[in-house]
């Protein structure tokens, strides 16, 4: 697309219509509507009017007549006829990302609609070809000199430290010289075992952690876990974590003044019913009383008619009455057991901010100098919704909400990330390569799964490695049933069979090279 | 070709079990080498082993 923020056209349609021009396109299409667009542009349909569903590249634009082979969006009123190049399903954009022309943003679309979509353009990526002239030097030297290709950040440093202290080129060459030399010692081999290598280079550092759960230092009244129940709960892919946690940034209006940090926060700070009232269950009329603690209700902002609000989303059949200080829910139709259900689901109300979200602090970060908050609970899709958030450094220690929210590549990050940070509160320093190993091959499927037990969940492919470890029988009798084939591609099923393993030297295949003449 | 660390043990052993076995050494070896792995190792460092890897793709 040209331009960040170009005018665009969207216009609702009927699924059967895109079927039909995805079928025939690039075709004309007869629409109902005036376009003042000028063409080439692009479109974009949608199906239930609340998010775009499909792009289409618009490239002629005329008053409509009646064509051969053309289709229509209806069948009368007929206006303009489009000349449609490309239609492509997309991944669903929100309709409100678009703007109005007058800046608002677009609700709903009930025929048809202008709108511009801001893509976030202005994220830099560093790429070998952005390169400064100093980088290329030394990655060049590198090539030329000793035919490796140094890392990029290596590169950048050395670069760096050159202009830093204004190095000769020998003394360039000879840093160089170390660098590569460092780097080849650091590489790993073909074929090295490199997953026994990092279990147990994880493992025995986790020996000495701790067992038990401390309390966060600097920030108070918090509660996380920490040391080895943290790790296996990473390596475990809980759903939930015991504590989680989410760091909030704040966008750069509100980052440097307390008061919008704590406006904010209070805003993220999810209120229960429960939190600022008495429930009570009366049997006798089969009702729920729920009597609102004045002070409680103060310091929280929260009104009664909040909560008499917020009774309207319970599902089951209820009459709400106000008794003064006091707001009574009774059942339509008695029942003990709906009514038990009811006084769960009061309590568990949300009456504002952030669901999931107990408390949020406010704190002044050491380096940065901008307030930050830090919260207990977490809802990382809500909170990057919120204005006044820096959704790019903002982050939760719950990996699989990652995944879900922003991706599996995301989830890779907070795995190596949370795992790191684990060891290091701990004074234990990992090697970070052997982390990014666990997490490649927890997230190698594109989803997050577990290792446990039986290594990486899901199942082994050779049944002689399955046999190996418990229920010997029941694994090589179904797969004699079956006809399963064992392709003997790991280790365990080439020492059951008595080859050499195809690790290491075992991997190594080796020719006669005759002497040359 | 630069050799990894396991298939210079790789070559050099399969060298020194064929030494072992009474196979004719390739090079002058110093007087007082006797034991097969060294003279193995040493005819590595020689470059003379007519023994070289497959590496897959």
């Amino acid at each position: 697309m040209s331009g960040d923020s170009e005018l665009v056209l969207i216009w609702k349609d009927k699924m059967n219509n895109i079927d039909a021009l995805m079928l025939n396109a690039p075709v004309y299409y007869a629409v109902d509507f005036p376009v003042k667009l000028e063409p080439p542009f692009y479109a974009y349909i949608t199906l239930k009017g609340k998010e775009a569903n499909y792009r289409v590249h618009v490239t002629e634009v005329r008053e409509y007549e009646p064509l051969e082979g053309m289709m229509r969006r209806s069948n009368k009123n007929l206006k303009t006829l489009l000349y449609l190049e490309e239609i492509q399903e997309i991944a669903s954009i929100p309709l409100n990302e678009f703007r109005k022309e007058n800046g608002e943003e677009i609700k709903r679309v009930s025929k048809y609609s202008y709108g511009t979509l801001t893509l976030i353009t202005d994220f830099e990526l560093k790429k070998f070809r952005d390169m400064t002239d100093s980088e290329r030097k030394i990655y060049e030297m590198a090539i030329k000199d000793y035919g490796v290709e140094l890392p990029f950040s290596i590169v950048s440093e050395i670069a760096k430290a050159e202009e830093k202290y204004d190095i000769k080129n020998t003394e360039l060459k000879r840093i160089i010289d170390r660098a590569v030399e460092i780097y080849k010692k650091r590489l790993v081999d073909p074929y090295e075992a490199v997953g026994i290598v990092g279990a147990q280079s994880i493992g025995e550092p986790g020996t000495q952690m701790t067992l038990r759960t401390f309390h966060y230092a600097g920030v108070a009244e918090m509660n996380v876990t920490l040391g080895l129940p943290r790790l296996i709960e990473i390596v475990d892919a809980r759903r939930d974590p015991s504590t989680p946690m989410m760091t909030i940034y704040l966008d750069e209006k509100t980052r440097y003044s307390e008061d919008g940090a704590r406006e904010l926060a209070k805003k993220i700070e999810s209120t229960l019913i429960k939190d600022v009232s008495d429930i009570v269950t009366n049997i006798t009329d089969m009702s729920v009383i729920i009597r609102p603690n004045k002070e409680e209700m103060e310091n929280r902002g929260v009104t009664k008619d909040n909560i008499v609000e917020s009774l309207a989303k319970i599902k089951l059949k209820t009459v709400v009455e106000v008794e003064g200080d006091n707001i009574k829910v009774r059942l339509s139709e008695p029942s003990y057991k709906n009514l038990n259900r009811l006084s769960t689901e009061i309590s568990a109300l949300t009456l504002k901010g952030v669901k999931g979200i107990e408390r949020a602090i406010v704190r002044k970060s050491n380096d940065t100098n901008e307030w930050v908050i830090y919260t207990q609970g977490s809802n990382l899709r809500d909170v990057l919704d919120m204005d006044g958030v820096d959704g790019r450094r903002t982050k939760t220690n719950n990996i699989i909400e990652i995944a879900n929210v922003l991706g599996v590549e995301a989830a890779r990050n907070a795995i190596i990330y949370e795992a790191l940070d684990t060891l290091q509160q701990q004074g234990l320093s990992v090697d970070i390569r052997h982390l990014m190993l666990v997490a490649d091959v927890m997230t190698q499927k594109g989803y997050v799964e577990a290792i446990g037990r039986h290594g990486v969940a899901g199942q082994k492919e050779s049944v002689l490695a399955r046999a190996a470890f418990e229920i010997t029988s029941k694994h090589l009798l179904a797969a004699g049933v079956t006809g399963e084939v064992d392709e003997l591609n790991g280790v365990a099923e080439n020492i059951i069979v008595g080859q050499p393993v195809t690790l290491g030297t075992g991997a190594v295949v080796l020719i006669y090279k005759p002497k040359k003449r | 070709m630069e050799y990894t660390r396991f298939e210079k043990a790789r070559i050099i052993g399969a060298r020194a079990l064929q030494i072992a076995l009474g196979a004719p050494i390739l090079i002058h070896i110093p007087g007082d080498m006797y034991d097969p792995l060294d003279i193995a190792i040493y005819e590595f460092e020689k470059g003379v082993i007519p023994i070289t890897v497959k590496r897959s793709k």
